[in-house]
Parts: C-alpha cells; structure tokens; sequence
C-alpha cells in the first residue's frame, strides 16, 4: 500500500511537470471547452427571462453558478478517451505497459488526476472571468464546499472507471465510434451536462439517479451551488463511493478477458 | 479554366479513394443519427419550459439546427479535413511537398482531402430544412431561396477563412487537438441564433469569430428574417475575413519557408 | 540460483494465429459480421531449447521467422497455443509481478519515457514501478549512467536527443531493476555504427557484471559474433539450427573462398573455380566445401603459386545461405 503510494506521488509529480509545460496549450484547450456551457447559459438565461425569472427553480444567477461551476467539474471529468485505445494498442505501447508489474490503470489514474491538479490551478482565473462576466449567485457553505472538494474527484474515478470499460471494446472490435457516440449523447442528457437535471421530466430524473452518468457530472455542481439537502449531499457521496466500486469490479472483470484476447492474438 | 479543373481533379481522387471504404457510410448514417437525435432531445428540453425563444418559434429553430446541419457536414467533409493536414504537415516538416507545386498554395491546401462520406450531415441537415418548412406551411419564393443561396455562400466562406486563421497559427504554435476543440466550441454556438447572447457576445460571434453568424444569416433567409443591410454585412464580413485570413496565411507561410531554409 | 538449473525452458513451443479473412466489398464486410472465416497463420511450429543462466544466446531468423512471437512468448505477452515456457522457473503467460520484476524486453520502437522531461525523471518513475529501494536504485543507475556514458545527458529534455542517445536512455530504463533475464529485439536497430558497438559493448559488460540471460535478436551479424558463443536459428517457425556460432558456419558454409596471389601472370584460374575478383596478381575463387582441400593441392602443384589464403565466407552469407537451403517451396 505505502508502495502504491509512492508511485502514485511519483507519477502524479511527472505528470503536473509535463503539463505546467504544456500550460499555453492547457488553456488554449480550456478555453475552447467553455464556449459549450456558454451556449447553454445563453439558451437557458433567454429561457428564464422569458418566463418570468426562472425555470424549475433556477434563475438567471442560478444557471450561471450552473455553468461556471460546470467548468471546473468538465475539466476534472476527462480522462483517458476510449478512441485511444486503438492506437494504445497498435502502436505497442500497451505491450510496454504490460511488461510491468503493475495493472495499468493506476498509469491513467496517476496520470490524468496529477493533470488534474494543473487544470484546477490553471481553472482559478477563468472562473474569476466568467464570474465578472455572468455575476452567478453562489454562496456555499463549509459543508458544501467541502463535499463538493470530495465529489470533484469521485466524478473522476467514475468516468475513468466507465471510460476505461468502453475502450477496452477496442480489444474486440475497431468499430467503435457508433457505441461511443450513442455513449455521449446518453451522458449529455443523463449526467446534467447540458441542462440541470431539475428541468427534465420526473421519469428522466428517476432514470437518471440510477446511472452512473449525474454522479459525475451534476451532483458535484449542485452539492455546491446549494441545490441539495444534507440528505442529498451525503447520499450523493454514498452513490459516487457505489458506482467507484462497481466500475473498479467491472474493469478488473473485463480487463481480464481484454487481456486473455490480446496474448492470443498478440495485438 | 485551370482552377476549376485543378479541384476537380483533387475531388475525383479524393472521392474515388473514400469510394474504397463504403462500409463507413453507415456508420457515419449511425453517427448523423444520434446527432440529429441530440439536436432535437436537446431542443424539445427547451421547448419544455418555453414557447419561444427570442422570437423563434420551435420550426424556426429547426430550420437554425438544419442549416447548421449542412455547414458541419461542409466543414466535416471538405475543410477541417484539409485544415488538419495542413497542420499535420506544418508538424512534420511535409509542407514543402505542397509548396513546390505550380499552383497557388492556399488553395492546393484547401482541396487535398474530400472526406465524402461526411456530407451526410449536410444531406441530413437538407431534410431537416425541408421537414421544418413543412411544419411552417411556409412557402418559400425564389428570392429568398436565392438570397438564402447567397447567404449560405457567405457563411461557408467566412467558416473556411475562420479555420485557416486557425490552421495557420500553427506555423507558430502547434496544437492540433487545441485547434479542432476551439473551433468545434466556437461552432456549436451556431446551433442556435445569435440573437439569443448577450450582446457583447453576439458582436463577438458576428465580427470577430463570425460562426454563428454564418449559421443565422442563411436561417433569417428561409424565415423571412433577413434584411437587406444583414445580407451586405454577411457578405462584407465574408470577403473581409477571406481577405485577413489570405494574408496571414501567406505571412505564415513566408516565415515557414524562412524557417526550414 | 544454482547454475544446473536453467534459466529458460522451451518446449515444444506452438503459436498459431487466426486471421480472419474476407473478401473485398460492401456485402463480404457485412456477410463476415455474422460469420467470419479465419485462416491459421502458423508463427511457431514446435520450437525447443533451453538456456544457461549467464549465456548470451543469438536469436537468428528472416523476418516472419518467428523470433518475435517467441519472444513475446517468454516475457507474458503472448500466450503460447501449446507447449510448455518456463523462465526462471516462472510461467510467462500468468504474467506474476515477482517475474515481471526479473526480466525486461528492449524492442527498438518501445518508449517508455516522457518525452518532455529529462530521463531522470522518467527514471525515477520506474523505481516506483518496480519498487525499488533508493540507494539501490541511485547505485544501478549511476552505474549504467556511466557504463553507456550518457553522464548529463540524463538531465535533458527526452526530447532533444538523438536516436541513439535515445535508445541509450530506453536501455538504462529496462535494467534499472536489474532484471536476470534480457530480451532484446534488435537493440541497434537504426543505429549508426559507432552506437551499435558501443550498446554491444554495454550489453557483454552488462552480461559479465551481473550475469544475467541474454537472449538477443538481430539483423546485423556484428551485434551476434561479438556477443554470442551460441545461436539458435528458426526458420518457418522451426529451429534450424542450435549450438556454437563456429559450427553454424562449419555446418552451413557451402562454400570456401581462396585468395591465390600468383608469382607470374598467364595462367588460366578458372579451371580451379569460379573467379569471384581479380586484382593484378590477385585472384578471389569460389570452390564448394567439399572440394577446397583437392582444388587447393591442385593449385599448388599445377600454378606458379606464391601465396594462398582459405577463408570461410562472412557469416552474412552463411546466413544467407541456410535460408535458401532451407526453403521449403
């Protein structure tokens, strides 16, 4: 265990040292990402405004908080993308990486949540800007925030977890793009990314609870910008601590089979 | 004229080669149709709470995602493709192949690759158009069709100058994932009118990064929105930006062969 | 580990693939998603040896001989189809960390460093891989820092290094945990000569140091006569050949080459054998093996000899050689 922890203090170190380098094309990238939730806010403050001030609870200052917070759980929910895998594969990388005493998915993990560091530090100013700009109403307190600091990094383990569990399709079959793509849009609509889930109909939302989509995406935002109850805070910890535990089962199940098929054909 | 019998050329290759691989006609059917299922799940949602939204009723803004349909699919097809290989050599060192042709540069690098298959979004988005004009009962007069024409012109124009601005700061900086994330954020603000951003944002979109715009202008066309006055700043906005991105394309271009001299 | 035991066990190594196969065209690609057909590609057909603990054994074979797919084979990467691998008493394919831990696979285009960040850095990644404890691991890699003589080039971005500077660094990280065995496929692929002889001359320092298994594959001969007493030849999938370099060539060599300078010009040297050169006095024969000793008496009894040289082909061409001879048409 204190061994693991080395490494992941190690590989989390290399990490954040790529991607300081890297930091003009880091914020290039995140500034490219924020023209979606902008849009949304766009459609969605127009949509209040219009009927009176506010939607299913959110008003103009709500929906900003939305999607400003929005940007930040964005950014910590990429991670290693299923396309990879292919090219992981093809290019012998994967052969490297198997070589090694120690299951791969701790390279992703380690990696992706030192970048995440990066990204939170390189997020502080554009929050800062967005702000100014669209004057959210956002007052959490100590719990939110501190359940909020908490669910950021569930959501990550999740969709690493599930994004993991899709890639490795790619050990069975190149034609992938279609599954991914029906993936995302199912994410986009069952996670909170594109709207609140309080604006979609009762049965969306029951639907929604028992995925694993909104536990990455909308839980964290609402747990800060004050949409839950304490109920709904720790309850929503208590789903993201299930889903982590599900993923990491499945992804030791079908890593296993991934791996019998690729030593018997040999990539 | 030489011109048109160069891309011609280019097209007939380009196509004969995606000929090769028909099985990806379906699966990019497949894709076109959960985009379209997105786009009309993402639009019902608003609808859900509204009746209008900035004045367009929900077939207006179907006509709106329809023609943002048919630029994506241009875009997808035609001029990210050759964007990204631009790139891609600026990367490698490869650009030289292009440049010791006999023929203008910008314009070779524009007509290399022909991702046929991805007009489906396009075909798809024409559809789209058609059920939306259903819906309204609209009858459409040949003007606005022609001036519809003229306004879709603008907006492709103004989308390929967008990407080579783009596409040629590589010759600085070479990001190519940054370069497709920027543009598609940028564009996807085109799924919906620019009237409904606030204002700073709608100059923004309109002069400075003009891809919303070229979604709209088209879309005001068929829903009897367009003005004589929009119409010639769509046009003036198109040149303008053609004309900016040429020249920096060529700066860029000068300082590439500086430098791998 | 007592030296009677071996290092590696081979036996009756198999590997067969299925490849699926289809026709051209939009139907076949639609056809072979409900039934596919698959043709058997045989890579190994039966392939065994058994390797000493500190020996430097070459792996020779054409391309699509096979040498890969059993190298993969004993460093878990492939599960063997049948027959039996067993290095350091370890069942490759069941991939345990403890085996992991003592062996490492070089492959030319492997990379396991960052290319952004000096090698230092990616070395201190792999000491975590491997967990290996600090003052041991800062005394292996300042000793391979100074055998390849890399010194500060370790602290440069991975990046700014040339190719074979490159593969240096890729070298140091596969032995930093000073791993038993060593597969290397083609080390010095791509590399000019001076780097070739310089990783050759690391991997016999590297061998007598530490004693560790060498099982290496190569296309260039130089890399196999300088490092490997034993080479083990497959061909089709098969092992051709196993033992001592010497008698590969004594075994293989079909031909001898005469160097004959003569004392006076005017005879005719082609009724001795195929005149491969000629320069002045000077003449390079061809003669069959079997027949060198009666050609060479000949020679001196019947031409104005004044030196005569016999020399066994380059081993190149014996290698040559034992693929065409071998070639089952």
């Amino acid at each position: 265990m204190l061994q693991l922890f080395d490494f992941y203090r190690a590989a989390m170190k290399q990490a954040i040292l790529v991607q300081f380098q890297y930091r003009a094309a880091n914020y290039f990238y995140m500034i490219g990402m924020i023209a979606e939730p902008i849009i949304y806010l766009a459609v969605w403050s127009v949509v209040a405004a219009t009927q009176g001030g506010a939607v299913a609870g959110y008003d103009a200052g709500a929906f900003a908080a939305y999607y400003i917070v929005w940007t930040l759980v964005r950014n910590m929910n990429i991670v290693f993308t299923p396309y990879g895998w292919e090219q992981r594969i093809r290019s012998g990388e994967l052969s490297g990486v198997l070589l090694r005493p120690l299951h791969p998915l701790h390279y992703d993990i380690a990696f992706f949540a030192g970048w995440k560091v990066v990204v939170i530090v390189l997020w502080l100013p554009i929050a800062a800007v967005l702000a100014w700009l669209f004057q959210p109403t956002l007052a959490p307190t100590w719990l939110e925030i501190a359940v909020f600091a908490v669910a950021i990094w569930g959501a990550f383990l999740i969709r690493m977890m599930f994004l993991w569990l899709l890639g490795l399709i790619s050990f069975w079959t190149t034609r992938v793009a279609a599954i991914y793509e029906l993936f995302f849009a199912f994410e986009l609509f069952l996670s909170g990314r594109i709207a609140p889930l309080a604006l979609f109909p009762d049965w969306v939302q029951t639907l929604a609870d028992w995925l694993p989509f909104r536990w990455t995406f909308g839980f964290p935002i609402e747990a800060l910008i004050g949409q839950l109850s304490l109920a709904g805070l720790l309850g929503g910890l208590a789903m993201q601590a299930f889903w982590i535990g599900l993923g990491l089962g499945l992804v030791t199940l079908v890593w296993r089979s991934a791996l019998r098929r690729y030593t018997a054909v040999g990539g | 004229m030489d011109l048109a019998r160069i891309v011609a050329t280019f097209a007939r290759i380009g196509i004969l080669n995606e000929l090769q691989y028909r099985a990806n006609f379906f699966f990019q059917l497949l894709e076109s149709a959960i985009g379209l299922a997105t786009a009309l799940i993402g639009l019902s949602l608003v609808f859900r709470h509204t009746t209008a939204l900035a004045g367009w009723t929900p077939a207006e803004l179907l006509v709106v995602m329809g023609i943002y349909g048919v630029m994506s699919g241009i875009v997808q097809a035609l001029i990210q493709p050759n964007m990204l290989r631009l790139a891609q050599d600026v990367l490698e060192g490869k650009l030289d192949y292009a440049l010791t042709k006999p023929v203008d540069a910008q314009l070779l690098i524009s007509i290399r690759e022909w991702q046929v298959w991805r007009f489906t979004n396009a075909v798809v988005g024409l559809f789209v158009i058609g059920w939306a004009l259903l819906w309204m009962q609209a009858s459409v007069r040949l003007d606005q069709l022609i001036t519809f024409g003229i306004a879709l012109l603008c907006g492709v124009i103004a989308l390929y100058s967008f990407w080579l601005i783009l596409a040629t700061t590589s010759f600085w900086v070479i990001q190519i994932e940054s370069l497709i994330n920027l543009f598609e954020g940028l564009f996807a603000a085109g799924r919906w009118p620019v009237s409904i951003y606030p204002s700073w944002l709608r100059v923004l979109l309109t002069f400075l990064v003009p891809v919303a715009f070229a979604v709209t202008v088209p879309a005001e066309a068929l829903t009897n929105r367009l003005t004589g006055p929009t119409l010639a700043l769509a046009a003036g906005v198109a040149l303008g930006l053609f004309v900016i991105a040429r020249l920096f394309f060529r700066w860029g271009l000068s300082r590439y062969s500086g430098a791998s001299a | 580990m007592s030296p009677n035991i071996p290092a590696i066990i081979v036996r009756d190594l198999v590997k067969t693939y299925e490849v699926p196969e289809r026709d051209p065209g939009l139907l076949a690609a639609i056809r072979s998603l409900f039934r596919r057909r698959v043709r058997a590609i045989h890579a190994v057909s039966g392939v065994s040896f058994t390797i000493q603990p500190g020996e430097v054994v070459g792996f020779l074979g054409p391309n699509g001989a096979g040498k890969t797919t059993t190298l993969k084979m004993l460093t878990g990467l492939l599960h063997p189809t049948s027959g039996e691998a067993l290095v350091f008493g370890y069942v490759p394919a069941r991939r345990e960390p403890d085996f992991l831990r003592r062996i490492t696979l070089v492959m030319g285009n492997r990379n396991q460093l960052q290319w952004d960040l000096p090698a230092l850095d990616s070395f201190e990644l792999i000491r975590a891989i491997y967990r290996l404890p600090p003052a041991e691991f800062r005394a292996t890699r300042d000793e391979l820092i100074e055998l390849l003589d890399v010194g500060d080039l370790v602290r440069k971005p991975v990046r700014n290094l040339s190719l074979g500077e490159r593969m240096k660094m890729e070298i140091i990280g596969a032995l930093l945990h000073r791993p038993q065995a060593l597969f290397l496929d083609e080390p010095t692929l791509g590399l000019d000569v001076t780097m070739q002889r310089r990783i050759r001359a690391f991997v016999a320092e590297y061998n007598r140091r530490t004693g560790a298994t060498v099982l290496l594959t190569s296309h260039y001969m130089a890399d196999v006569e300088a490092l490997c007493r034993r080479v083990i030849v497959i061909h089709h999938g098969r092992v051709l050949f196993d033992g001592p370099l010497s008698e590969l060539v004594e075994q293989f060599a079909a031909y001898r080459k005469l160097i004959v300078t003569l004392a006076e010009s005017g005879a005719d040297l082609n009724a001795f054998g195929e005149v491969l050169a000629q320069d002045g006095l000077r003449y390079t024969l061809r003669v069959p093996k079997a027949m060198a000793p009666a050609v060479t008496a000949r020679l001196l009894a019947e031409a104005p000899v004044a030196d005569l040289m016999v020399e066994e082909p380059p081993i190149d061409d014996v290698i040559e050689q034992v693929f065409a001879v071998s070639n089952p048409l």
